[in-house]
């Protein structure tokens, strides 16, 4: 086993760790510390699969601004401990581990059972140069596209949050 | 040409059609002014009609009718100038007759009924008239039955009227049978129903067929023109509303069977016998109705019977070859007739209702206006000397004096009588019901009517007054009609008459009228004499020609039809049906009470209430699925993915 | 060239994750927390997009995955604003006391 393959079973183990971890705290804020450090690996990962922008924009963007608006609006609203009966535990995880179990055991059985993506990638990197160019070359039109519809949350996500007379408050 | 004519046709079928589909929804001005529009537009047309045609004859087919293996019969038009002057009277009568009912019907809830039949009424008339096909023919001669029925018993509260209207019918239809048989026969030799191909084809005949046809065409006219033996029903269909008289029975009803005469003509002259027996029908008719108008006290019955003379001497001019004649009579007598009738509508109106000369009077210093217009309609019916009906009743006398045959001098002779007769009953109703008389009524009595049911009459009195310039003897404007009507075949435009005895015979029938006419004023002068009671009954009732009629047709067949009735049909009746309904009346009740209860109630009770039980059940299952929670769909799904992964895999695996 | 893993791996690895993420926005009745859930899986989604173009040494898979994050990005944003505005109106963000409609 080569050392990038190392580094990927590693990093693949962090994420699914902290992940599992994040899924199952109480505490809403756990949960999204744990989730920040399985964005992190993934980055890592992204970086060892040949694309060091995009491991760049997983940091910036999705460790660093949506988890951290995740975290705003926690700490924003009181939320604290959901309060759930004790039996209600296994209740509400017993649907999702068995559909997610039947789900998982298809999908590794496939996948792994497929000889054909047997061999090993072989390792490449797109540097920010040439993805960039290669964005705006092919795909101009939906980074067109992608900007408006960020508009567009911007102008949605400042109408539902503003507080005038009009709304009613708890 | 094509369009003016199908359109001529078309306007009072729609005006008919709209009034009978939404006359009852719509105002009342509307339904009137639709009916007398379609009428003023088929005048339009007529003119146009007229006016594009020229002097020749136009064959036109609209559409295909009826095709049954060889048989084939369209929808044919042949428009030759006589086609178009009758179309012209019909349209022009028709129109102010329509504008004078207006006012007439003003008070009558019924008027819907009313302008839907007379505008039917002049549809019938206009296809007859153009019509080439002779089936079409007899479509429009049905038609116009059927509307004359209809129209004679239009106030159908009173049992009279609608007996005077069965009457009508039955006694037209009397007619009508032999105008199918003279079809049948048409069709048999020459194998085609348009007028102008029998006409072109008539040399073919034999002079023994051509009688026959030519006397069954006659006994059709007589039928619908009330010529002997079949006139009794006109004095009776006095009973139908004024307006209807006038147009019915002046103008143009009564015509039609001279019309058809008249455009059958070829194969009618092919038989001197048939011209002769038609003259002399028309002649003794022409005498027999003159007689009885003189004693009639009814306004409108005297009018009746003076149309039965007048139509009388159109058959006489067929029969004397002179089509020329015969129709400028027409048209004069339409022209006065039907003011004379509107006239007596007035003044009927005026006195409430009353139809008896010898209660009327005074009439003359109440109402002038009307006055002037009796006064002028009856100096022209009794052919006054250069007015309206003088130069046509005399070219009729004059062309049946030139006729060849010596019995054509007696035909004279007998309309010379009828001629004498004519200004006697005309004036005499002028002079009973205008004159002063001490009882009779006074202003006060006079109820009020439409001043525009005069207006409307006006045109019409200048019209007969100057009708006499169509077609003058001589000088100025000689001939105008007969040369119009040259392309018709058998019209003589000219009767080739020395001049000497044209103006002997003139001045013989104007010094005869103008004699009458001083005796009748004289006589209604001054208290006179009556009739023995016998002749004066005798006259009164039109020689008892009703009464045998009555007598030996009519009671007859009610007696046989009361005697089926009763016996026969109250019998059978009575023991056999109602037995039979009892036998099979009660097995069937005892089936259908068992049904109802044993399998309808089973049914019902168990059933249908138990799939509705279970259907709602099934809905109510159904109902938990949606709670309303954002965790049971997304649970569902992650259980619609499971599904697709675990069908995959079982499709990737077993394959 | 160095060798690495098999592309099935890198598919295995980014098919647990979308599971655990699907599992925990099924499982949570937080509404933040469903929405990290979601945000686990388009993440997860993102990293087959990554290893697919490097196993097809193409890149229109990593140019997807810029798409994914703003659309990502767009959509926690609206998102959130929504439970603040819930949060506002009904004091709860426990998605099972939104059952409005229920029936």
């Amino acid at each position: 086993m080569s050392l990038y393959a190392l580094i990927f079973y590693t990093l693949g183990a962090v994420i699914l760790g902290a992940t599992g971890l994040a899924i199952t705290r109480r505490q809403v804020m756990h949960a999204v510390v744990y989730l920040v450090i399985s964005f992190l690996a993934t980055a890592l990962l992204f970086y060892l699969l040949g694309a060091p922008l995009l491991a760049a924009l997983e940091v910036i963007i999705y460790a660093g601004a949506i988890m951290v608006l995740f975290l705003f609006i926690v700490m924003m609203m009181e939320m604290g401990k959901s309060p759930e009966s004790p039996g209600a535990y296994l209740r509400q995880w017993l649907p999702a581990l068995l559909l997610g179990g039947v789900c998982l055991a298809v999908t590794l059985a496939l996948l792994l059972g497929d000889s054909g993506a047997g061999a090993p990638l072989k390792s490449a990197s797109a540097s920010p140069l040439v993805f960039g160019r290669f964005l705006f070359e092919r795909y101009w039109f939906s980074v067109e596209i992608a900007s408006l519809l960020l508009l567009v949350a911007l102008v949605g996500a400042w109408y539902l949050g503003r507080r005038d007379e009009n709304t009613e408050g708890p | 040409m094509k369009i003016v004519l199908l359109l001529l046709l078309l306007f009072p079928l729609g005006g008919a059609v709209l009034n009978a589909l939404a006359g009852r929804w719509l105002p009342r001005r509307l339904v009137e002014t639709t009916a007398c529009a379609a009428v003023l537009g088929a005048l339009v047309l007529a003119v146009a009609a007229l006016v594009l045609a020229g002097d020749r004859a136009h064959d036109l087919t609209f559409c295909s009718w009826i095709v049954s293996g060889d048989f084939s019969a369209a929808m044919n038009v042949h428009f030759d100038p006589l086609a178009a002057v009758m179309a012209l009277m019909v349209t022009f009568v028709a129109s102010l007759i329509h504008l004078y009912s207006v006012a007439f019907m003003r008070s009558d809830p019924d008027y819907v009924r009313y302008f839907c039949y007379l505008n039917l009424f002049v549809f019938a008339m206009l296809v007859i008239t153009v019509a080439d096909s002779l089936i079409l023919v007899y479509l429009g001669w049905e038609g116009m039955g059927f509307c004359s029925y209809a129209l004679i018993g239009f106030w159908y509260g009173e049992a009279a009227n609608t007996a005077a209207g069965r009457k009508a019918f039955i006694l037209t239809h009397i007619g009508d049978v032999a105008l199918g048989v003279a079809l049948a026969m048409f069709f048999v030799l020459f194998q085609d129903f348009s007028i102008s191909h029998i006409n072109a084809q008539a040399g073919a005949l034999t002079p023994a067929t051509a009688t026959i046809l030519a006397l069954l065409l006659l006994w059709a006219a007589a039928g619908k023109s009330a010529q002997l033996p079949l006139t009794v029903w006109l004095p009776d269909a006095m009973a139908g509303p004024t307006p209807v008289s006038a147009l019915i029975h002046a103008a143009t009803m009564v015509t039609a069977g001279v019309y058809l005469l008249m455009r059958l003509f070829p194969v009618v002259q092919l038989s001197p016998v048939a011209l002769l027996i038609m003259a002399g029908l028309g002649a003794v008719t022409a005498c027999y109705a003159g007689l009885a108008a003189c004693v009639q006290r009814d306004i409108k019955k005297s009018l009746a019977y003076s149309t039965i003379s007048q139509v009388g001497y159109m058959v006489l001019a067929v029969g004397a070859a002179d089509i020329v004649g015969g129709m400028f009579h027409l048209v004069s007598h339409a022209l006065f007739k039907a003011l004379l009738f509107m006239a007596a509508g007035i003044m009927i109106q005026a006195l409430d209702e009353e139809h008896d000369i010898f209660k009327m009077g005074n009439l003359r210093r109440l109402m002038p206006g009307v006055a002037y217009l009796f006064l002028g309609g009856s100096l022209c019916l009794s052919a006054f000397p250069l007015l309206g009906g003088f130069f046509s009743k005399d070219r009729i006398l004059l062309a049946t004096f030139l006729h060849p045959d010596i019995s054509y001098k007696v035909c004279w002779a007998l309309a010379m009588v009828g001629a004498a007769l004519t200004p006697f009953y005309s004036l005499r109703l002028y002079f009973v019901a205008f004159q002063e008389r001490a009882g009779g009524p006074l202003k006060q009595d006079l109820r009020p009517y439409p001043r525009v049911m005069a207006w409307v009459l006006a045109p019409l009195l200048v019209l007969a007054l100057a009708d006499g310039l169509l077609n003058l003897p001589g000088g100025f404007g000689k001939n105008f009609l007969g040369h119009y009507l040259a392309p018709v075949p058998g019209a003589r435009p000219d009767l080739g008459a020395p001049v000497w005895l044209e103006w002997a015979m003139g001045m013989g029938s104007a010094f005869l009228v103008v004699v009458m006419t001083w005796v009748t004023y004289r006589y209604y002068r001054r208290p006179r004499r009556g009739l023995r009671p016998w002749l004066h009954e005798l006259l009164f009732q039109a020689f008892y020609l009703d009464r045998f009629y009555l007598a030996v047709v009519a009671r007859p067949y009610q007696q046989i039809s009361r005697f089926l009735w009763q016996r026969v049909d109250n019998l059978i009746l009575d023991r056999g049906y109602i037995r039979l309904a009892q036998g099979v009346f009660r097995p069937y009740r005892a089936l259908a009470r068992f049904l109802w209860q044993e399998l309808d109630q089973r049914v019902l009770d168990e059933g249908i209430v138990r799939t509705a039980s279970g259907f709602l059940s099934l809905s109510a299952l159904l109902g938990l699925w949606a709670t309303g929670r954002l965790s049971t769909y997304l649970q569902m799904l992650l259980l619609g993915l499971a599904v697709w992964f675990g069908a995959l895999a079982v499709s990737w695996y077993l394959w | 060239m160095v060798a690495m893993v098999p592309y099935s791996h890198v598919l295995a690895l980014a098919g647990v994750l979308f599971l655990l993420g699907a599992a925990c926005a099924v499982a949570r009745r937080n509404l933040v927390m469903i929405l990290i859930g979601v945000e686990v899986m388009l993440n997860a989604a993102g990293l087959a997009l990554v290893g697919a173009s490097l196993f097809w040494q193409q890149l229109d898979g990593q140019a997807l995955v810029i798409f994914i994050m703003a659309v990502a990005s767009s959509e926690v944003a609206v998102g959130l604003a929504l439970i603040v505005y819930s949060h506002r109106r009904t004091g709860t963000v426990n998605a099972d006391d939104y059952n409005l409609l229920k029936g």
